[in-house]
């Protein structure tokens, strides 16, 4: 057996996703290429059939992990009652006449608190939770070591990034709903409901507010699931999550910061924090469609391009935890 | 230099692993790996054998695809590593679960990330691998309350999770009770029965000779031994002891029979054995009255070829 | 293997490549549509034009679009959130305009969580504020031959334009391009330079649309920078009747509804930068883009609270002058000057620090 019968026998066509995969396929050896060749054809083809639910079942596993874990149900439920003291707060002193618009609303119509909570969430305590999640996404798995054995289980490091990106999504969407529907509960049991005044002065029904309260669910969530992609790309940096969850939070106030400043202005609509707030887009006659479409965009393009970090980083990277 | 290059395995036979010139140099400098040129037989239990540093647990991760090679090339099973994985069970530096879950959780997390594993019957291979190493009974305690040598077990019930054709395990005996080490023994040869070909690394040398067919000794990130068991052991001769109040006549008559570095001292003589049989070499010497109060055909420990390849004194190469 | 390493960086290079030009994309392809794409015209053959359109329909045809204001006049920064009057100073600014005909308007001013809207429908406006919750129902005179709504062209570029039209040919140099676009039309860009060296504005770029001569956006740049110091302009536009439904407004319920007649409401409340001021009485030296406006003014009272704050922290930064006429303080910014006299007199133009020097001499 010389090194050249080795490099010269590489059939390979099978999809691999780690770089090792790639060097060892140069080296199946040729007096095996023909049956492993076929039972590897017939192993992709069931593999092609069972590659989704095989995905489904690893994203099922992930997200039984993360709701699961008591510290993420912590943080839902944190960010669950801030809604209902906000409801309580407006109920017992009223909104005298300093209160914004919005929360002097809040007292005419439960609905409105939605829209509030969402509001006061979405700058900072939102963030922080998604950062939490996506942030320990794999360094929290490098931390304890069971990165190496999903990898050699084998997870595959581009199926694995992905399973864990949708799992952040999914958790964005799950906290979200959870904020939104806390704050329609404790609206409609504190206050009166009804139709509802728009910011445009438009009054519309309650079933047509509900619907908006959908489209502003959905478009938080593209916003957080935004986050999550570059709390990701952090966390593929480093194998201390703390590290990676600290990095995207100072992240996120220095954007918040960067937003304050009036000479910075012209950067504003490229930060995601002026577009987690955009969601008022939705309570505007006509709905302001070309707003929320760039801020769709914008979450579009952190996205693409902190989940492309990731990958590159996640793929090439040596595993030695 | 490679001793003993295993005769049995003729080139192009079905190779568990192959690698040609692995080498792997961290970030920094360090050399772990050099250009490493593996060969283990299909069927074999294989010990990888080296001092701390030395590269075992390098040269495990570039093979399950963990580190990415500076140069060279390798392959499990002969196939591309993707496809090869699914067929592999491995404990890589110790345990490793998550804390909050239960041992049978754990399995299922493992078993889950496994494209090639089925949801179907993931239950029942997760209850028949935790029962192959005797932890039925603490299935479903959390891990964080398992002890060193439970979490070993797990581990290892974790790489038998489905049938595997190679079982890669960096140190599986580590933590635990003389039972434990007993057992495992017991469970490799048993898997090994099976037709699955098992790569071990271990320091434990008496270890490795009771249960491997075939060793590698790495020192410094090199090969310096690779091949059968008992080819590492022809490398250093048997000695012949005898025991005797006429030690000095015995000597003699022992360098007449043409046995070389023949030693006489006190009540006994030792010599290298050589191709003569011990019992003709007995019978010699009671022909010309020489009286034998004992004989002994005294092979190298496995420890001693070892020290004897990696130099004396076990220090921690780096 | 090294290869393989270096395409999987490629990949958020790309990404990076796609974004940034996704980005890019509006100034490029104002760039790289520099083929003419439109007719040529003289600038007096525009202004013909312009007028002609002008007269042949009574105002512009319906449109709506989104108005941004933009300006970096250099000003040191001022206290004062982003609501207060001084904000506006500086930074981006946006308004959704619909325009039906010269009696139905509709302008919104979002801000984050809040809205401002003045909805004009013949004889009935109204101004409705979202974030004190208030809806004030404007009467509106009826039956005048001109219309005294305030229409797109009082916050849109076309007033500005009108002004600069008529004081065009006698102090700039005029000239006309043909290339430019502004939210995606074509439009004739009128490039007005000043004749007077001694004023700080380089030049004035007016677009008219191409096709309706409506204004579209007017710009100003100061000497010695490349990007205009004052924009206006839309950066959407749509000419299509807009929705009925923008010029109907019913106060939503449990909401304070004042009412006001258009006879009691100073012009400049109907604006949203307007604030109330008396009108001091104002001399000017010089003329064309030269002017400089002399008006008496009495630092102790001439603000309150807030307006106070803006003095001292815009005073703190002046440098300290002096001439025949006595001493000062003089306040630049990209485009204007200002001079405070200690003898309470402030002068201000679009003009340099020596020329307010020595129009402060002349009495
Ligand atoms: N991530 C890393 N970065 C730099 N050097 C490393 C890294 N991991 C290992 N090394 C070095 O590579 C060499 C081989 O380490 P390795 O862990 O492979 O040894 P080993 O044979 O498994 O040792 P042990 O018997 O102690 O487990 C050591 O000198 C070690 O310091
Ligand atoms: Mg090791």
């Amino acid at each position: 057996m010389s090194t050249a019968d080795i490099s010269a026998a590489g059939t390979s066509t099978a999809g691999v996703s780690t770089p090792a995969a790639e060097a060892s396929a140069a080296g199946a050896s040729a007096a095996g290429t023909e049956v492993l060749g076929q039972a590897a054809a017939s192993a992709r083809t069931a593999g092609r059939s069972g590659g989704v639910a095989a995905f489904a079942r690893l994203l099922g596993s992930e997200l039984g992990l993360t709701f699961r874990r008591p510290r993420n149900l912590v943080m839902l439920a944190l960010l669950a009652l801030v809604p209902v003291l906000i409801g309580v707060v407006v109920r017992t002193f009223g909104s005298d006449g300093d209160a914004g618009g919005i929360v002097a609303a809040t007292a005419g119509n439960g609905l409105m608190l939605t829209f509030v909570s969402l509001y006061v969430l979405v700058p900072l305590l939102m963030p922080v939770a998604v950062a939490v999640v996506g942030g320990d996404a794999i360094a929290g798995e490098a931390n304890a070591g069971t990165l190496r054995y999903l990898l050699t289980a084998p997870a595959g490091r581009t199926r694995l990034l992905a399973v864990k990106y949708l799992n952040a999504v999914v958790f964005s969407l799950a906290l979200t709903v959870t904020v939104a529907a806390t704050a329609l509960i404790t609206g409609l049991a504190l206050f009166p409901v009804g139709d509802v005044t728009l910011l445009s002065g438009t009054t519309v029904t309650m079933a047509e507010g509900l619907l908006r309260t959908l489209l502003i669910v959905g478009y938080v969530t593209a916003g957080m699931a935004a986050l999550a992609a570059v709390a990701m790309a952090l966390s593929t940096l480093t194998e201390i999550p703390i590290g990676a969850v600290a990095g995207t939070v100072v992240l996120i106030v220095v954007t918040q910061v960067l937003r304050a400043i009036p000479q910075l202005d012209w950067l504003a609509p490229y930060l995601l924090p002026t577009r987690w707030t955009g969601f008022d887009a939705v309570l505007r006659d006509p709905v302001a469609t070309s707003d929320l479409g760039q801020g769709l965009l914008a979450f579009c393009a952190y996205t693409v391009l902190f989940g492309s970090l990731a990958w590159a980083r996640f793929t090439s990277k040596d595993i030695t935890s | 230099m490679t001793v003993g290059h295993d005769a049995g395995a003729p080139s192009g036979a079905p190779a568990a692993i192959r690698t040609r010139g692995l080498t792997k140099v961290f970030k920094g400098g360090q050399v772990a790996v050099d250009a490493l040129d593996l060969d283990v037989p299909r069927g074999s239990v294989f010990g990888f054998l080296g001092p701390n540093g030395s590269g075992k647990t390098t040269t495990i991760r570039m093979l399950l695809g963990l580190v990415t090679p500076t140069a060279g090339d390798h392959a499990l099973l002969d196939r591309p590593l993707a496809e090869a994985l699914p067929s592999v069970g491995a404990v890589v530096e110790g345990p490793a679960f998550y804390p909050y879950l239960s041992g049978e959780a754990n399995l299922l997390r493992y078993d889950a990330a496994n494209p090639a594993s089925s949801a179907r019957d993931a239950r029942s291979r997760v209850g028949q691998a935790l029962e192959r190493v005797g932890l039925s009974a603490a299935a479903g305690k959390r891990y964080r309350a398992y002890s060193l040598g439970m979490r070993q077990r797990l581990a290892i019930a974790a790489a038998l999770l489905r049938p595997r054709e190679l079982l890669v395990l960096d140190e599986p005996t580590n933590g635990l009770d003389p039972q434990g080490t007993r057992e495992v023994r017991a469970l490799v040869r048993e898997i090994a029965r099976d037709g699955t070909t098992v790569f071990v690394s271990s320091h434990l040398l008496a270890e490795v000779e009771q249960m491997c067919t075939h060793a590698a000794v790495m020192s410094h990130g090199r090969l310096v031994a690779q091949g059968t068991i008992s080819s590492l052991h022809g490398g250093r001769p048997a000695l012949l002891r005898v025991e005797t109040p006429r030690a000095a006549e015995a000597a003699r008559i022992l360098d007449g029979l043409g046995l070389a570095e023949v030693t006489a001292a006190g009540s006994h003589v030792t010599a290298e054995l050589g191709g003569h049989a011990p019992e003709e070499i007995n019978a010699a010497l009671v022909r010309q009255g020489v009286p034998v109060r004992g004989l002994a055909v005294v092979r190298p420990s496995l420890e001693e070829v070892f020290v004897g390849l990696t130099g004396e004194g076990f220090d921690v190469d780096g | 293997m090294r290869t393989g390493k270096l395409v999987r960086w490629g990949v958020p290079v790309a990404a990076v490549a796609v974004i940034g030009a996704a980005v890019a994309a509006g100034p490029v392809i104002a760039a790289v549509g520099a083929d003419p794409v439109l007719p040529e015209r003289t600038a007096s053959r525009l202004l013909a034009d312009a007028a002609a359109a002008a007269r042949r329909s009574d105002g512009p045809p319906p449109m709506s679009g989104t108005v941004t204001k933009t300006a970096s006049l250099g000003l040191p920064q001022l206290p004062g959130g982003p609501e207060s009057p001084a904000a506006l100073l500086s930074g981006a600014h946006e308004a959704k305009v619909w325009y039906g005909s010269h009696d139905r308007l509709r302008v919104a001013l979002p801000g984050e969580m809040s809205e401002k809207n003045l909805i004009v429908n013949g004889e009935q406006a109204w101004l409705w504020d979202s974030s004190s919750n208030t809806a004030t129902k404007i009467k509106m005179p009826a039956g005048e031959g001109q219309p005294v709504t305030p229409q797109p062209t009082d916050l849109t570029p076309q007033q500005a334009g009108e002004r600069l039209l008529a004081e065009a040919d006698r102090h700039s140099t005029v000239s006309v391009t043909n290339t430019d676009r502004v939210a995606g039309r074509p439009v004739y860009q009128l490039v007005l330079t000043p004749k007077d060296p001694a004023t700080l504005v380089r030049e004035v770029r007016l677009a008219v649309d191409g096709e309706t001569y409506v204004p579209l956006r007017v710009q100003v740049y100061a000497k010695g920078s490349a990007e205009p110091a004052f924009e206006l302009g839309f950066t959407e536009i749509a000419f299509e009747p807009p929705a009925e439904e923008n010029f109907t407004f019913t106060p939503p319920q449990g909401v304070k509804v004042e009412e006001k007649d258009l006879g009691s409401l100073r012009p400049d409340e109907r604006s949203h930068e307007g604030h109330k001021q008396e009108d001091p009485p104002v001399k000017t030296v010089g003329d064309g883009w030269g002017t400089i406006a002399v008006l008496p003014f009495d630092r102790a009272s001439a603000a309150e609270g807030e307006g106070r704050q803006v003095l001292d922290s815009v005073l703190a930064g002046a440098t300290p002058v002096s001439g025949s006429w006595g001493s000062g303080r003089i306040v630049k910014s990209k485009l204007l000057t200002a001079l405070l006299t200690d003898d309470g007199r402030l002068l201000v133009g679009a003009v340099t620090p020596d020329r307010l020097i020595e129009a402060a001499g002349t009495r």
